[in-house]
């Protein structure tokens, strides 16, 4: 077997950090048509590492780069400028900034070019590669009329153009919700299976992917690497590493280990395993204590028959619907279906076409604004876009000086705050030095400083790692048993089925379920497929379970 | 329909030179004659939305009116006082007015030509033959097409940071420095985010092997063929016919 890749004692370090290494001491090898997941928290280095890999450090880097790195038995640095991406490719996380022309035809050429196909042979090729992530139809789209997983898709596609040996994929699901997750990696293991590349595979979320590798690397908040082997036996033996690292396990396996006092047995990576071989969770019974009755809550709300128009396009449709106080809702729905636009009409911040949202029964048009910003706190996607002061101090005391506080008052205020999140040593930075983290929690700390009693969240746990995420969870269920209601847009299902008390789904623009969340789990699975959704862990586990005893009861 | 599929390098080049022959023409009745046929032309032979070229043509006509007037206001009158026009109850020696009157004509002119050129031309397209045809460097030109995927995006992008500072309680500017501090501090997440995704941008397009080489093949290939030299034939016939008429 050939070795693709072969990293010998590398070490990186920026110049912008004199301090410490980025990356330090590392090695490991990959052979041909191996796969390798490569796993560490939130500033490790991952992404760090593929530019090495790619060839575009130290070309391109600010800093000091030690050790050798060969592609192919090569050095990267031996490599002319370009011929590099014909050994590896790169996938990327954001979908929207990877592409840099305007139709998918065009884009996958444009690969083409830059290696010097001839132009008899582009043809060819693009309808070959189109035809590996099944997206022949959409040869001519533009670029910018495509979903996000078809975004994903094409970018593997122009990589593929280039036939690399090796394929670094790095978090390529970040953006997508569970369904167009899994096509994206069903596409990735059809085309592992027909070119036999080797894989890197960068994630947070570890589902779908344990199938396609079964080696991880891991990586600590040092940049060094931990661990090198099979991910069950590093599961079996390193548990405590990991879980201090913040890394994210697989949801069943996650799953299990909150369950089971202790661990006796190997504990499956996917539902399909344990599936295959379920087990009895001795003295657990899953309770489902978030479905307290609602009638103490009055409304709150009240939207009636909105409908939101981009440019004739029905963005929205006809949605009518009253929250509760004490409700905790998580909106869902697939990428493109009207979550985001119909949280911020809640908000006040966009206006309907037509229709009308009241809050404690006045229409939000005849809120004085400073009033209404008092009632309803809205966090962004991107923390940044909220981010107005020079450190984080200021950034949470800034609502506060609006409201002509005392001095005195606010840095109490602020620093209970900051307390409360975890930001407490921060206060003297910029927001913009924080880490991933650290900014979705600071743009959360700014809208619950002023105890707004209705906040609203849009993908709050969206790119963190398992630490950070469960330090916001906390911070928001905190705030909800204060009284808060919460409204949270979310593609993850165990969110769900952990917090929330309502569900509200959307599916093309049109509001096509209002329940409980154990009401979801209990409709048909094709319902659920089609408007992207998917069974959270705990409710397959549980599902396996119940027709394991069934089973059971029947034989006996 | 012809205009749109002409070699756009070649389309662009010819609309140059006759901009350039137009500063040398000081008559009024030559340009105004030339900007009929220039308009009648891209009608004939280009695929326009009227609609949208009269709404594009609009600033252009009052950007020219305001160079007639201040033309004619601010005129030398002391020398050229033997003849006189009445225009609008104002008496104005005819030379300042001949020379306003060209010079009006000749914006007019200027758009029309542009306007046939923007009207009929694909952005990529033009992008494309300027690296092939004229030589253009790969590195702008690719740039400058990953910068025009850019502008809706950064344009969603002010609204949303808009919203997002309205949510914070920051007043809406009222007056002009209101504003002007307003926007100011949009430009700072701004800016942070066209970096990062300029940055994004310019890795995804190199580990797709672009490294600025003009050594490239095309997918898309431009030629220079005979029919191209259509369009200099049509202009240069007005332009004749509008200076010896």
């Amino acid at each position: 077997m050939s070795r693709v890749v072969e990293v010998n004692q590398l070490y990186l370090q920026f110049e912008a950090n004199p301090n410490g290494y980025t990356l330090s001491d590392l090695n490991f090898r990959l052979d041909h048509g191996e796969s390798l997941l490569l796993l560490g928290p939130s500033g490790c280095g991952k992404s760090t590492l593929t530019y090495c890999l790619n060839g575009l450090y130290p070309r391109e880097l600010d800093g000091e780069i030690h050790g050798e790195i060969f592609i192919n038995g090569k050095r990267t640095s031996d490599y002319r400028p370009g011929e590099i991406s014909q050994h590896v490719g790169v996938v990327f996380q954001d979908p929207e900034t990877q592409f840099c022309m305007l139709t998918v035809e065009d884009e996958v050429a444009f690969g083409l070019e830059n290696i010097g196909v001839p132009h008899e042979m582009m043809e060819g090729k693009i309808d070959n590669v189109l035809e590996m992530v099944q997206m022949q139809t959409l040869k001519k789209s533009a670029i910018s009329s495509l979903s996000g997983g078809q975004k994903q898709k094409l970018a593997l596609a122009c990589i593929l153009a280039l036939e690399p040996s090796l394929l670094i994929l790095d978090e390529p699901t970040a953006n997508l919700d569970p369904i167009a997750t899994k096509d994206v990696i069903q596409t990735i293991r059809s085309i592992k299976e027909r070119t036999n590349c080797s894989l890197i595979i960068i994630e947070h979320q570890l589902d779908g992917w344990t199938e396609l590798a079964s080696r991880c690397l891991l990586l600590n908040r040092n940049g060094e690497v931990f661990y090198d082997g099979d991910l069950r036996s590093a599961i079996k033996n390193k548990l405590a590493l990991l879980q201090e690292q913040g890394i994210w396990l697989p949801k069943v396996t996650q799953y299990f280990l909150n369950r089971m006092t202790q661990i006796q047995r190997e504990l499956p990576l996917t539902v399909e395993e344990f599936m295959k071989n379920p087990f009895p969770l001795h003295g657990y019974e899953e309770v489902n204590d978030t479905n307290i009755p609602l009638d103490t809550g009055s409304p709150y709300v009240e939207a009636s028959h909105i409908y939101w128009d981009v440019k004739q396009q029905p963005i929205i449709q006809d949605i009518s619907l009253t929250f509760y106080r004490g409700e905790f809702i998580a909106i869902i729905g697939a990428n493109g279906s009207g979550k985001t636009s119909f949280s911020r009409i809640l908000a006040g911040i966009q206006k309907p076409t037509k229709g009308s949202v009241s809050i404690n029964g006045r229409k939000v048009g005849s809120w004085k604004e400073s009033l209404l910003r008092e009632e309803i706190g809205y966090v962004f996607q991107n923390p940044e876009h909220q981010f107005i002061a020079n450190s984080v101090y200021d950034e949470i005391a800034f609502s506060l000086r609006l409201k002509m506080e005392t001095e005195g008052i606010i840095k109490k205020k602020v620093l209970t705050v900051l307390e409360t999140c975890g930001l407490l040593q921060l206060q003297h930075e910029h927001p913009y030095t924080l880490s991933q983290g650290q900014k979705r929690r600071l743009s959360v700390a700014t809208m619950i400083v002023d105890n707004q009693p209705f906040l609203l969240l849009d993908e709050p746990t969206f790119g963190q790692d398992a630490s950070s995420n469960a330090e916001l969870m906390g911070l928001l269920q905190r705030r909800y048993e204060s009284g808060a209601t919460i409204a949270m847009i979310t593609h993850d299902m165990e969110l769900i089925h952990d917090y929330a008390t309502r569900v509200i789904v959307l599916y093309k623009g049109r509001l096509v379920a209002d329940l409980a969340p154990t009401e979801l789990w209990e409709l048909p699975l094709e319902k659920l497929h089609k408007w992207q959704l998917e069974l959270p862990i705990q409710v397959q586990v549980q599902n396996c379970l119940k027709k394991e005893v069934n089973y059971a009861t029947q034989s006996s | 329909m012809l205009l749109n599929h002409l070699n756009p390098s070649i389309k662009a080049l010819t609309v140059c030179i006759f901009i350039v022959h137009l500063a040398f023409v000081f008559e009024p009745m030559p340009v105004f004659l030339f900007l009929i046929w220039t308009i009648v032309a891209t009608f004939i032979f280009g695929n326009v939305n009227w609609k949208k070229y009269v709404l594009y043509f609009l600033p252009f006509f009052i950007f020219a009116f305001g160079m007639l007037w201040t033309t004619i206001a601010f005129a030398d009158t002391s020398e050229h006082t033997n003849e006189v026009i009445n225009l609008l109850g104002l008496t104005v020696p005819l030379d300042s007015f001949l020379v306003a009157l060209a010079l009006s004509l000749r914006i007019l002119n200027v758009a029309a030509l542009s306007l046939m050129f923007i009207f009929t031309t694909n952005t990529v397209d033009f992008i494309l033959s300027l690296i092939q045809q004229l030589k253009l460097p790969p590195k702008i030109a690719y740039g400058v097409l990953a910068g025009y995927r850019f502008l809706p995006l950064m344009k969603d992008e002010i609204k949303i940071i808009h919203a997002a500072h309205q949510v914070r309680g920051v007043n809406q500017g009222k007056s002009l420095k209101d504003k002007f501090s307003q926007y100011k501090r949009f430009a700072i997440p701004l800016l942070a985010s066209a970096i990062r995704k300029a940055e994004r941008t310019a890795v995804a397009m190199e580990s797709k092997g672009f490294t600025g080489d003009r050594n490239r093949t095309f997918y898309r290939q431009f030629f220079v063929t005979k029919r191209d030299f259509v369009l200099p034939g049509i202009l240069l016939l007005g332009f004749w016919g509008a200076w010896f008429l």
